[in-house]
């Protein structure tokens, strides 16, 4: 009988090496994964690594669109619309219009903003994460037949991967019971002033759901309004 | 009587050391055997006579490659200044060999003359081709024995001055200015000075209109795409080398499929591709790729027997570099990769699909923002000071607005007293000049479902409730 078995001395260390890779993890022992900070301490804890991943597919559903859901990617989005050098933030087929004075009043420049409209929303995400000249991607809907979503979902979380930017899928809270690839997916429910966070998907992280208040992140608050309701 | 005794230029004859500074070449345009030497004219022109109007013109487009200086004198006479180009092509006998290979090619025999005033170089190319004066000061012994029929004067003044005698350049030369003048008109005596170059001689640069137009017509017919597109390959080939020469860049391309007519009757059927790129280029190869993304989505009625590329709008070429580093790595700007996203996305999905956002000073909601060219902040201070001049000076500030807008205000799907109110009413009433003014109260308030969005009521009967927006 020959074997070849795995020298006793070596082992240990490539193994340590090979657990370092950003491809591996163990259940809740996830290796850390390069992420981008949410804005918010209470949501950082909760995610994995400490924030959005930056190389990968996140997925949001929600039960309507509009409930506060583009709010929680605010500080993300403002922080790298502002750097330079600038890339593109694109929108694929948002549900309404993307409103510029509120997008200003956020202290998002304008310019860089990139606005698709199309059906075909897997294919332009597509091409803007393999151009190279995007910051972050966010996506409304995979408009596909059940049958071909799981690949597609594979291609994009495939796509973002290598385009190491974080890429978001706004989907409907029916994508529940299909099974994903994307990287981490969550769900989001409005709060008074505030949100609920469940990971449903993620390496590492935490299942408990998180809630917090607008007025905890970064500058997300209200940048401008008038404190004190006027009753009719 | 007075007499101006000042003749126009005192002239010896010719010596036999000014007789060398004039090299004989052969009268059609040839390669001359050696660099000369002794060159001291900043400015050199190269004169070509060709009558034929049509030879002319071909002439022309060959200059064109060689001197930015070109320009025509009627009736025959194409002039290029060489002296500025010579640097560039390696030397007066380079250039030469090179415009003599151009022409062959084109089956031209101009004859030629160089000398470094336009005129000059003019009449050595009607009256003797193939001679050179490199320098100015053998210039007058140069042109002194041409008969003055080369300068294309009128008939008239020309045999008037034969009645006198006065036949060739150098007798002219020696008649006095002013009577001269009198004589035969300023006109004349301005064309001697230039001859010699005592007087400046601005020369209008010669600018075609410019168009690109190629077809090219198939002797078999074409579906596929993939062969349609090695089919346009030489056609944008041809554009490229067209951009190139005139350093010009074009925003926008159309291509012309021609199908096969289906019968004699009916005109033969075109299908119109028009290819625009958001920045502007001097290579064929983003157009390759746009029409090769549309072809690949295009369904043609027919076959196609036929192509044509057309270009009208050009604008001054702007030579670009790549980075040295990958974008964004070190800081390394975006360059080409921006656009090209652009362009493969409008290819596909049209051009209005694609777009950035941008502010107007307006205050009716709708009227607030536009849609605007995409286009990325380049410097830091384009955004973050851009931001903070507005967010800090910006006087009146502005309730919060509602991060999405609905396209149109919706009805509002719920009752009022559904809604918990948390701010408002913002009152917005403009718009009276342009026939689309608004009287509404804007509410900030939460709806059933926990969102908060943006409802307003109409001021004006029937006081209706509509969803304007949502925040987010």
């Amino acid at each position: 009988m020959s074997s070849v078995r795995p020298q006793q001395t070596t082992g240990d260390t490539s193994l340590e090496s090979l657990l370092q890779h950003p491809a591996l993890w163990r259940g809740r022992q996830a290796a850390t994964r390069p992420t981008l900070s949410s804005g918010s301490a209470v949501l950082d804890a909760q995610l994995p690594s400490g924030g959005w991943p930056a190389g990968g597919l996140t997925e949001i559903l929600t039960r309507r669109t509009g409930l506060g859901e583009l709010r929680l990617l605010l500080p993300l989005l403002r922080r790298v619309g502002q750097h330079i050098p600038a890339r593109w933030v694109v929108w694929v087929a948002p549900p309404f219009e993307p409103y510029a004075p509120a997008l200003q009043a956020y202290g998002m420049p304008l310019a860089g903003q990139l606005v698709i409209r199309t059906t075909e929303t897997a294919w332009a995400l597509e091409q803007a994460l393999e151009s190279g000249a995007c910051a972050v991607a966010l996506c409304w809907g995979l408009h596909a037949r059940a049958a071909q979503r799981a690949q597609m979902l594979r291609r994009l979380q495939w796509a973002a991967q290598r385009s190491g930017f974080p890429v978001f899928l706004f989907r409907d809270w029916e994508a529940l019971r299909e099974p994903s690839t994307a990287e981490l997916r969550l769900t989001f429910e409005p709060l008074r002033l505030g949100g609920q966070v469940q990971l449903i998907k993620s390496r590492g992280g935490s299942r408990n759901p998180c809630q917090f208040l607008w007025s905890e992140f970064e500058r997300v608050s209200e940048p401008n309004s008038r404190v004190g309701a006027t009753p009719l | 009587m007075r007499r101006s005794a000042r003749p126009l230029l005192p002239i010896a004859a010719p010596t036999q050391g000014a007789r060398s500074a004039v090299a004989p070449a052969s009268a059609e345009l040839e390669l001359i055997s050696e660099e000369p030497e002794g060159l001291s004219a900043r400015e050199l022109w190269l004169a070509l006579s060709e009558p034929e109007s049509d030879k002319q013109r071909r002439l022309c487009q060959i200059a064109q490659a060689f001197s930015s200086q070109v320009s025509l004198e009627a009736p025959d006479g194409v002039l290029l200044e060489a002296g500025r180009s010579r640097q560039y092509f390696g030397g007066l006998k380079r250039l030469l060999a090179r415009l003599q290979q151009r022409c062959q090619r084109a089956k031209l025999k101009p004859r030629w003359g160089l000398a470094p005033t336009p005129l000059a170089a003019l009449a050595l190319a009607r009256a003797v081709p193939g001679q050179m004066v490199l320098q100015r000061s053998q210039l007058v012994s140069a042109v002194a024995s041409l008969p003055l029929a080369s300068l294309g004067w009128p008939e008239r003044t020309v045999e008037r001055l034969a009645a006198i005698g006065v036949r060739e350049i150098g007798a002219a030369l020696r008649l006095p200015r002013a009577e001269f003048t009198r004589r035969y008109g300023r006109s004349c005596l301005t064309s001697l000075d230039r001859l010699l170059g005592r007087q400046a001689d601005p020369r209008p640069r010669l600018t075609s209109a410019l168009r690109f137009r190629v077809q090219r017509s198939l002797d078999f017919e074409l579906r596929d795409t993939a062969l349609i597109l090695r089919e346009l390959q030489p056609m944008l080939q041809t554009l490229e080398q067209f951009l190139r020469r005139q350093q010009r860049a074009i925003e926008c391309l159309q291509l012309r499929l021609q199908h096969r007519a289906r019968s004699l009757q009916v005109t033969p059927e075109y299908t119109l591709l028009r290819a625009t790129l958001a920045q502007a280029s001097s290579h064929a190869e983003p157009f390759a790729r746009w029409f090769a993304e549309r072809l690949a989505r295009e369904r043609l009625p027919d076959t196609v027997i036929g192509l044509e590329l057309r270009a009208a709008v050009f604008l001054p070429m702007t030579a670009q570099s790549d980075h040295l580093w990958q974008p964004g790595e070190h800081g390394g700007a975006m360059g080409r990769e921006s656009p090209a996203l652009i362009e493969r996305l409008r290819a596909r999905l049209g051009h209005e699909a694609v777009y950035g956002l941008c502010l107007v000073d307006e205050h009716r909601p709708e009227c607030a923002y536009r849609v605007a060219e995409p286009r990325l902040a380049t410097t830091s201070a384009g955004t973050s000071a851009a931001y903070a001049a507005i967010s800090e000076a910006t006087p009146m500030r502005l309730p919060r607005r509602p991060l999405w807008l609905l396209h149109e205000p919706h009805p509002l799907p719920w009752c009022w007293r559904q809604l918990q109110w948390l701010s408002g009413p913002e009152r917005i009433e403009t718009g009276w000049w342009d026939g689309r003014d608004v009287m509404r109260d804007y509410y900030h308030a939460l709806d059933p479902q926990g969102a908060e969005v943006w409802v307003f009521r109409e001021r004006r009967p029937p006081h209706a409730w509509y969803l304007h927006g949502v925040f987010g």
